[in-house]
């Protein structure tokens, strides 16, 4: 029986003058799962992350980490547990060189000198920031800067990493690197829960899917179920990886028909090119 | 209510200091602030502008104990706590139920100011929420890296302080970036402009400024 890290059970929550933006939620992530949390534009993702980082209080619904109620607790106590990496790297960096970023939250938990030493040398080795460690992150690129956003949140020594939409707004190249890293401290123990739009990541990478859809938990599985066919995830603002809907296109045909693979092969590249425009 | 223009609001604001200045008693004073809180309550504002109410309110009774505690008689420090709030409040009053670009408008049109320095003035303003929400991002990210919000106040100071800087870097960072965006726009155009937004005056107005006339009038002969 795998062990639950975070449980949240009947969630519910509304921002002032707006609609219902999480109705009854329940989601649990289990230690060492790679989740990725998808869904359109204003469907409640990081809403639902930032309740479960006590950023923001519920309406009504319970959060347990590791079995504690978190009601009371703060962002703050959830640290020692949590990581969470905003969207924006920009606004979580806040000090003048790499190293004192990234020592920051270890020193706010009172790590003690050499653990603190350690644990920001590591975090550092880790997210390959170790020659960077005395520059003004301010000049760093976006992919940097979201590394030590990345290296901040795992020098606190959390079980489990929040990331919000890491790779919005970074080229592939750094975009790749950033989830070979995630995958790498997943591999190390480090449960992960990523918000994305990025569908070829979920497949590459997530090892289960749960999808928001207007407030409501519409899916929760693995990426093959997700991207299985039977369901039309369309619905839910989603579209499929690239080599899943070719997949899909090229499903029924005779592998002998060069000709007709052809045509297909073609005309799904050019719908998926549709999908895209 | 009925609704005031732009530049009637803009009026009132100088008027009340004025009338602030003119009044020499506690109690006119404390009358200007009870007038405006219940001008304010009218417009049904939301919940940040009270909590900016409160803010001057706090500032206010900080600067009656300061003069207070360096020697001024009780009177006097009430009367200076007072004259502050009533000149700020106005100003609360002014930006809850205005909206920036009306005022642009009515600051170009009607009051005949140049354009780039009335859209300077309230692009200033229009940053004050702005500072406060990026300031609320720092805060929240501070938090889920263990940063507790309580304790020793010198403490607390000296954190926020750390994340002064970073707000200010961004605040230029976007002034520039938005500099660009106007440009880009044809802000630097010279000739007619055309604004959208409806800034005439209408019979309250009218009444209004006869009102806020009558009253500087007479404080101004009964002083």
């Amino acid at each position: 029986m795998p062990e639950t890290l975070l449980n949240i059970q009947k969630l519910v929550f509304t921002y002032k003058n707006a609609e219902q933006t999480l109705a009854e939620v329940d989601f649990a992530v289990n230690v060492g799962e790679f989740v990725a949390l998808v869904g359109r534009n204003g469907s409640g993702k990081t809403t639902l992350t930032r309740l479960a980082m006590s950023l923001i209080k519920p309406a009504s619904g319970k959060i347990t980490l590791q079995g504690k109620d978190t009601a009371a607790m703060t962002p703050a106590d959830m640290a020692r547990s949590i990581g969470y990496v905003f969207q924006n790297p920009d606004r979580q960096i806040f000090h003048d060189t790499v190293a004192k970023e990234v020592a920051y939250g270890p020193q706010q938990l009172g790590f003690a000198p050499e653990a603190l030493n350690q644990s920001v040398a590591w975090a550092l080795r880790m997210t390959g920031l170790t020659e960077l460690a005395d520059s003004f992150p301010r000049l760093l690129s976006r992919g940097q800067k979201q590394k030590v956003a990345i290296a901040s949140a795992i020098a606190m020594q959390p079980k489990m990493l929040i990331l919000d939409e890491p790779t919005s707004g970074q080229d592939p190249w750094d975009g790749h690197n950033l989830m070979e890293l995630l995958n790498s401290l997943n591999q190390q123990g480090i449960t992960i829960i990523l918000v994305t739009h990025d569908m070829e990541l979920i497949a590459k990478y997530a090892t289960r899917v749960a999808v928001l859809d207007r407030g409501h938990k519409v899916f929760d599985g693995t990426p093959a179920e997700l991207f299985s066919g039977s369901r039309d995830i369309a619905a839910w603002g989603l579209l499929p990886p690239t080599a899943v809907a070719l997949s899909q296109q090229l499903a029924d045909v005779n592998a002998q028909n060069a000709a007709e693979l052809l045509k297909k092969v073609m005309l799904a590249i050019k719908e998926r090119s549709d999908d895209y425009a | 209510m009925p609704k005031l223009a732009p530049l009637t609001k803009l009026i009132l604001t100088a008027a009340v200091s004025v009338w602030a200045l003119l009044i020499p008693m506690l109690i006119g004073q404390i009358a200007l602030v009870v007038g405006q809180l219940l001008l304010l309550g009218l417009y049904r504002p939301v919940g940040k502008h009270w909590k900016a109410v409160s803010g001057l309110a706090l500032f206010a009774g900080l600067l009656v104990a300061i003069q207070y505690v360096f020697g001024s008689s009780l009177e006097f420090s009430l009367m200076s706590g007072f004259k502050m709030l009533v000149m700020s409040l106005v100003f609360v009053f002014m930006l809850a139920t205005t909206r920036l670009q009306d005022l642009t408008a009515a600051l170009v049109s009607q009051c005949r100011i140049p354009y780039e320095y009335a859209f300077m003035f309230t692009s200033a303003l229009r940053f004050v929420p702005d500072f406060l929400e990026e300031s609320k991002a720092v805060r929240e990210a501070q938090a889920c890296r263990g940063y507790v919000f309580h304790g020793n106040p010198v403490k607390r100071l000296m954190d926020y302080i750390a994340i002064v800087e970073p707000l200010v870097l961004r605040a230029i960072s976007r002034s520039e970036t938005m500099a660009m965006s106007l440009e880009l726009r044809g802000f630097g155009h010279k000739g007619r402009r055309q604004f959208t937004a409806d800034v005439a005056l209408n019979r309250p107005d009218y009444a209004a400024m006869l009102f806020m006339l009558l009253l500087t009038i007479g404080l101004t002969i009964v002083r």
